[in-house]
């Protein structure tokens, strides 16, 4: 029954479905964030200043990601730039 | 024991209230001894649904603050005899409620009452984790639309965090209710269905009420469409009530009814 709903329903566009990605998406960030402490973006800002001050790094190229431990909270901090080639 | 619930959702306008007044009244329709409280400072409403507005004259501030004792503030329903409610103030900064006056007010009522249900206002502000921070269990109040599932999911999230359970290191448990659910939406795919839902947000379903004129019909009168046991929606209410009891009942009204010729001719709408 279904498929012969999607068999004719296929150009109108399925819109429950999109809502269901777009939530699973949303939720999964809002998630991620929920636990993160309220420092954490003004952290995030000053690190990425205080490296690009000594690196040519793209903004791209510093990814700061936050962990939650069971004992202890984590951040990783990877950092690239260009070499300089002689 | 007395059980604390909490009715919640983070998004205004999907039926805190009037589910609240429904899931109270069956309640007490069972024969347990119910109170209502009205946490939504400023924008009092449960009165107002429950059919007893002109019989406020104190509330929930004017107890926790000693300007009235319980046993005045509360209003008993005109229907049912174990079925009280207390209302919230209108005039009051929201600012006026605070931790240990909410507990002492609940303690007490603890003694007199087997359901405390608390009804939230919306958002994820004070007043809503004030609301929330001494339920045993809650009630989660979801449409099926992207902006109340996510709200809901940051309630659910505040309900894992802010409440006394919580930080007790045990949970709130916490029970979905999707209200205004049309079957033939979701048949047609332009709404999301129950087990979409009850996927993203990972909390068991207690009930679906369908969108259904007999809501505001009721809403209109003062009386808890639950009352109205000839309406669907009054049905899903009381199936919703015994589920939350332990009873395991089949959801109804969220399969598309077939229709024959002769009732969609003459068929009206109840």
């Amino acid at each position: 029954m279904k498929r012969l709903r999607d068999f004719f329903q296929k150009e109108s566009c399925q819109s429950a479905d999109i809502a269901r990605e777009r939530l699973k998406v949303m939720i999964s960030q809002d998630r991620m964030q929920r636990n993160q402490p309220d420092f954490l973006p003004r952290l995030q800002s000053e690190l990425v200043e205080v490296i690009r001050r000594y690196t040519q790094s793209e903004q791209d190229d510093i990814q700061i990601s936050y962990h939650c431990l069971p004992q202890r909270s984590q951040i990783e901090l990877n950092v690239s730039w260009p070499r300089n080639l002689p | 024991m007395a059980r604390v619930v909490v009715v919640t959702s983070g998004k205004g306008g999907v039926g805190k209230t009037t589910s609240c007044a429904s899931i109270g009244t069956a309640l007490a329709m069972q024969g347990h001894r119910t109170v209502l409280i009205d946490f939504d400072v400023g924008l009092r409403n449960l009165d107002l649904v429950m059919g007893c507005e002109r019989r406020v004259v104190y509330d929930l501030i004017n107890v926790t603050t000693g300007e009235a004792k319980l046993s005045q503030a509360l209003i008993k329903d005109k229907r049912l005899d174990g079925l009280f409610m207390l209302p919230a103030s209108q005039t009051r900064d929201k600012d006026a409620l605070t931790y240990e006056g909410v507990g002492e007010v609940i303690e007490t009522l603890k003694e007199e009452f087997d359901f405390i249900i608390c009804d939230s206002p919306a958002g994820i502000e004070r007043g809503a984790v004030m609301a929330m921070y001494y339920a045993d269990e809650a009630i989660v109040v979801t449409n099926p639309e992207v902006s109340s599932v996510r709200d809901s999911d940051r309630i659910i999230g505040l309900l894992d965090s802010k409440t006394r359970k919580a930080e007790e290191g045990e949970s709130v448990r916490s029970h979905l209710l999707i209200t205004r659910y049309d079957p033939e939406r979701v048949e047609h795919a332009d709404m999301m269905s129950v087990q979409d839902i009850e996927e993203i947000l990972a909390i068991p379903v207690v009930g679906v009420i369908p969108e259904s004129p007999a809501v505001l019909r009721a809403s209109n009168q003062g009386v808890p469409v639950v009352h109205d046991s000839d309406s669907d929606a009054g049905q899903a209410y009381s199936d919703t009530v015994a589920r939350f009891l332990g009873e395991e009942l089949p959801m109804r009204f969220t399969e598309l009814e077939r229709k024959g010729l002769f009732s969609r001719m003459f068929g009206g709408r109840r």
